[in-house]
């Protein structure tokens, strides 16, 4: 518990954090879509500060062979250290009943590790999560999270660039990336916003989409997929 | 953490498959087993699912979102469209239960989002859910399995007698039809076929030389034809040669859809029936077959024996359950309606018989003709009557009063054993009981000569069910004269045709929109399509008023349409835009009348837009983007103005 107090004492990496470093250390880029497990994961916070904030909840679902893997889900309440009386206040569906029972970041984190093992972390706008999973990773197990992610939100704005591009040689630079909003604007099978479960289940249905869509027009590759949301996440930006 | 948190299966897998036959009669914990083994796949619009005779089934496709095309294709490259399916549908069924490679080619014709549900999880479904087995063969077969169980017990439809469930109830130790015949394996073939028509039976089994208690093979008719004769092999060669070695066997305490089952899964058509370790008999497809009784053979058959013209009610009440098998099977709606028309035609047949058997022959030829839809083949579940009778001129007034007395009393009889057999009056009076409409071949000339001098539209349009006459019992000749008649009018005066054509024209095609289709503001139809005026009626004027125009004598529109394209009236790509769009149009209708049959209503032709599929919506708006090119094809070739 020292250790979790007082970050910089802590020198042994927890062994779920090595497994995890271990599984990327001669990472391919270059394999088949296909052959890649994806981690399509969402987590709830307190809020958005990033010193004082910290996550609540994780639901994550699997990606294997490009199929939704429904048998492999995660979903987990995590017990924050600063429980404020009153967490009515919460943004999310989640009572603080429910997190006041449940098990704290020290032992969900390493089970979420070994649940995403060697896949890819893909989440909508997913520097977030990241930053938080990795904020706790380094206070409980020592050291940052070594798998690398896919931002779906950059995967739609490539995608819906390249398909106005095609049709009009222009682009709508208006166009809203909330995850709803493409899901609507997309046509995909809708899930109540319930849970972090369910928000992950709505991005994996995205993810599965863009990427098929994509494939269609010829990536086939992770690191086509790559380019294909870096390029444009960076036209988008210009 | 529990690892119970790792085997949630999300609720929206769990709110699909409960919603979904046969999947809903599941008890909750088998539903949650079965989703946890669920995968979801996304296949973009176009994407080749299944190739038939390749593609190996690993899964069962449920589609959560989106739609297909089933279609086969010939060594020509022909392609024949099976069937359209969306949300809440499966592909991949028979297939994996048969262990065979796919039977159909399968595109998605959308964006499509599929639960992939593994075959052997499929599989043990099948074999420990008895719903389930029920459900999926029913819907195959096309002779096999047409019982309505399932239906039955999922739309509380009341059932008609209880002969549906024979398949349910009877053990195949009931239906042994005789002793079990056998022969020793050392017997040559000609004995065992010589034995076989004596017998008069298509199998036999063969037992150990030494031991007639220990059968080891069984030959069929198959075997003869493909083994010994199509191969020249000598009659005299033991049986056991040609003899199939292993007989699959079942139980006599199991029921006949047991039997059923194990023959679809087996691919074989006969099983030996055990009982206490001893095989004392064979179960064939055929007797299975024969105990439905709701094939439209079978009921086709029982109608033409019936003796007595009450006998027919019943029978006629059972063409709804044969349709609907056929629908659920995937028949397409002209080749449903040509079977509704067989066996109504059928019906008619046998009680006119009757009938003239109960009043004596008729004192002059007649011809009892069919008119509207029934005269042109087309109709679905139980429409108005709309016929007439047409009598040879008698030679003199005397004769002509007898005439007339007798088709009177005929028709009158006739038509009250029509409505006890299911088919309504029709409100216009359009009906042989109508003194007007059972005339001599005079008058009725008189009568399309008139209609089709009318100075005035309106006559000519009220008559336009007339001109679809056929003729549906009695002497053929009289019928034809008149089509020959009615010919020679059209080529003197043509006017009358632009009148139809107009009329044809004035109805435009219904594509502005409440959720994409024109429907009715108000009223008891409020927002909803009236299918068959705004649908199927301008092909029915289309190929009405082209067929009077080129003398084509057909009366079915299909036909009349095939055979314009035939003639070089219409171009090939437009009949088979034409021919597609109809037939998707008469699907619809269909699907809408059998569940309003179902849940009780009196069918009508109200469609609810919003009520149907995607894709659905989609292919009836392209179907009516095909009447606005037929209504161009009119124009053409009768310029207003």
């Amino acid at each position: 518990m020292l250790a979790g107090l007082f970050p910089g004492l802590r020198r042994k990496k927890h062994p779920a954090l090595l497994r995890n470093k271990e599984l990327f250390e001669n990472f391919n880029q270059g394999g088949l879509l296909s052959d890649y497990t994806f981690v399509v994961c969402d987590t709830e916070l307190t809020g958005l500060n990033r010193r004082r904030d910290e996550i609540i909840s994780i639901g994550a679902v699997r990606i294997v062979n490009l199929q939704i893997e429904l048998s492999q889900s995660f979903h987990c309440y995590i017990k924050p250290r600063n429980i404020d009386p009153n967490a009515a206040t919460f943004v999310h569906r989640i009572t603080p009943e429910q997190l006041l029972h449940a098990p704290p970041v020290e032992e969900v984190l390493p089970a979420f590790l070994d649940f995403c093992g060697s896949g890819l972390l893909v989440g909508h706008f997913v520097a977030i999560d990241m930053y938080f999973l990795n904020k706790a990773s380094r206070r409980v197990l020592g050291g940052m999270v070594s798998n690398p992610s896919i931002d779906t939100m950059r995967l739609a704005k490539g995608y819906k660039e390249a398909q106005c591009i095609d049709h009009f040689g222009g682009c709508d630079q208006s166009a809203s990336y909330n995850l709803d909003l493409l899901s609507e604007e997309f046509n995909l099978p809708r899930f109540k916003p319930h849970d972090a479960l369910e928000d992950a289940l709505q991005t994996a249905y995205l993810f599965l989409f863009l990427v098929k869509k994509l494939k269609h027009g010829g990536i086939s590759t992770l690191k086509e997929l790559y380019l294909a949301g870096r390029i444009f996440s960076l036209m988008g930006r210009g | 953490m529990s690892a119970e948190q790792h085997l949630i299966a999300p609720e929206v897998v769990l709110d699909f498959l409960s919603a979904m036959m046969p999947f809903d009669e599941l008890d909750e914990d088998t539903l949650h087993k079965v989703a946890r083994h669920i995968r979801v796949d996304f296949f973009p619009k176009g994407t080749r699912l299944l190739t038939a005779g390749e593609t190996e089934l690993t899964h069962l496709f449920l589609i959560q979102q989106g739609g297909v095309k089933s279609f086969l294709t010939d060594d020509e490259g022909n392609v024949t469209l099976k069937d359209f399916r969306g949300e809440g549908a499966y592909i991949g069924a028979l297939p994996i239960i048969r262990g065979t490679t796919a039977n159909l080619d399968v595109e998605t014709v959308e964006d499509t989002f599929c639960f992939l549900l593994p075959r052997e999880v499929f599989l043990e479904l099948i074999q420990e859910q008895p719903g389930f087995a029920q459900y999926y063969l029913k819907s195959f077969s096309e002779k096999i399995v047409n019982t309505a169980y399932t239906e039955l017990r999922h739309h509380k439809m009341i059932r008609r007698g209880d002969e549906e469930l024979y398949l349910f109830t009877i053990q195949v130790g009931d239906i042994i039809k005789q002793d079990l015949r056998k022969i020793a394996s050392t017997a040559t073939i000609q004995d065992a076929a010589r034995a076989m028509a004596g017998y008069r039976i298509g199998s036999l089994f063969i037992h150990e030389e030494e031991d007639a208690e220990n059968i080891i093979g069984i030959i069929t008719d198959r075997d003869l034809r493909n083994k010994v004769v199509a191969r020249g092999l000598d009659y005299k060669e033991p049986v056991s040669r040609i003899m199939t070695g292993l007989v699959a066997k079942i139980l006599s305490q199991a029921t006949c859809f047991d039997a059923l089952l194990k023959m679809m899964s087996t691919g074989v058509h006969h099983l030996a029936i055990e009982r206490k370790g001893r095989i004392i008999g064979v179960v064939t497809s055929h007797d299975i077959m024969l105990l439905q009784g709701t094939s439209p053979f079978s009921l086709f058959k029982e109608i033409g024996k019936q003796r007595r013209i009450q006998g027919l009610y019943p029978l006629s009440q059972k063409i709804p359950d044969i349709i609907r098998n056929l629908i659920k099977e995937g028949a397409k709606a002209g080749n449903i309606a040509r079977m509704i028309s067989l066996l109504n035609d059928q019906i008619l047949e046998r009680l006119l018989t009757l009938l003239e058997e109960e009043l004596g022959p008729p004192p002059v030829d007649y011809c009892w003709l069919l008119l509207g839809s029934e005269g042109r083949r087309e109709q679905t579940f139980k429409t108005d009557q709309d016929n007439a009778i047409i009598y040879a001129d008698p030679p003199d007034a005397a004769r002509e009063k007898i005439a007339a007395e007798y088709f009177s009393i005929f028709a009158r009889k006739a038509i009250d054993h029509l409505v006890n057999c299911g088919y309504p009056l029709c409100p216009g009076e359009i009906m042989a009981v109508n003194p007007k409409w059972c005339q001599p071949v005079s008058v009725w000339k008189n009568y399309f000569a008139s209609w089709i001098a009318a100075p005035e539209p309106e006559e000519l349009l009220n008559a336009t069910i007339f001109f679809d006459f056929r003729p549906g019992f009695g002497k053929v000749a009289l019928a034809d004269d008149l089509r020959d008649h009615l010919g020679a009018l059209s080529a003197r005066q043509e006017i009358y045709l632009l009148h139809l054509a107009r009329e044809c024209m004035a109805g435009r095609a219904p594509l502005s929109f409440f959720k994409n289709f024109i429907v009715a503001k108000n009223g008891e139809h409020r927002n909803k399509l009236d299918i068959k005026t705004q649908g199927l009626t301008p092909f029915v004027n289309f190929a009405r008023v082209l067929a009077l125009k080129y003398g084509i004598r057909e009366t079915n529109t299909l036909s009349r349409l095939h055979v314009l394209s035939r003639e070089g009236y219409l171009s090939e790509e437009l009949w088979a835009s034409a021919r597609e769009a109809y037939e998707m149009q008469m699907q619809l209708r269909l699907i809408h009348q059998l569940s309003q049959i179902e849940e009780g209503v009196l069918p009508d032709n109200y469609i609810a837009p919003d009520q149907l599929s995607d894709l659905e919506k989609r292919m009836l708006k392209e179907s009516f983007e095909v009447i606005e090119r037929i209504q161009g094809v009119l124009k053409t070739i009768f310029p207003v103005g």
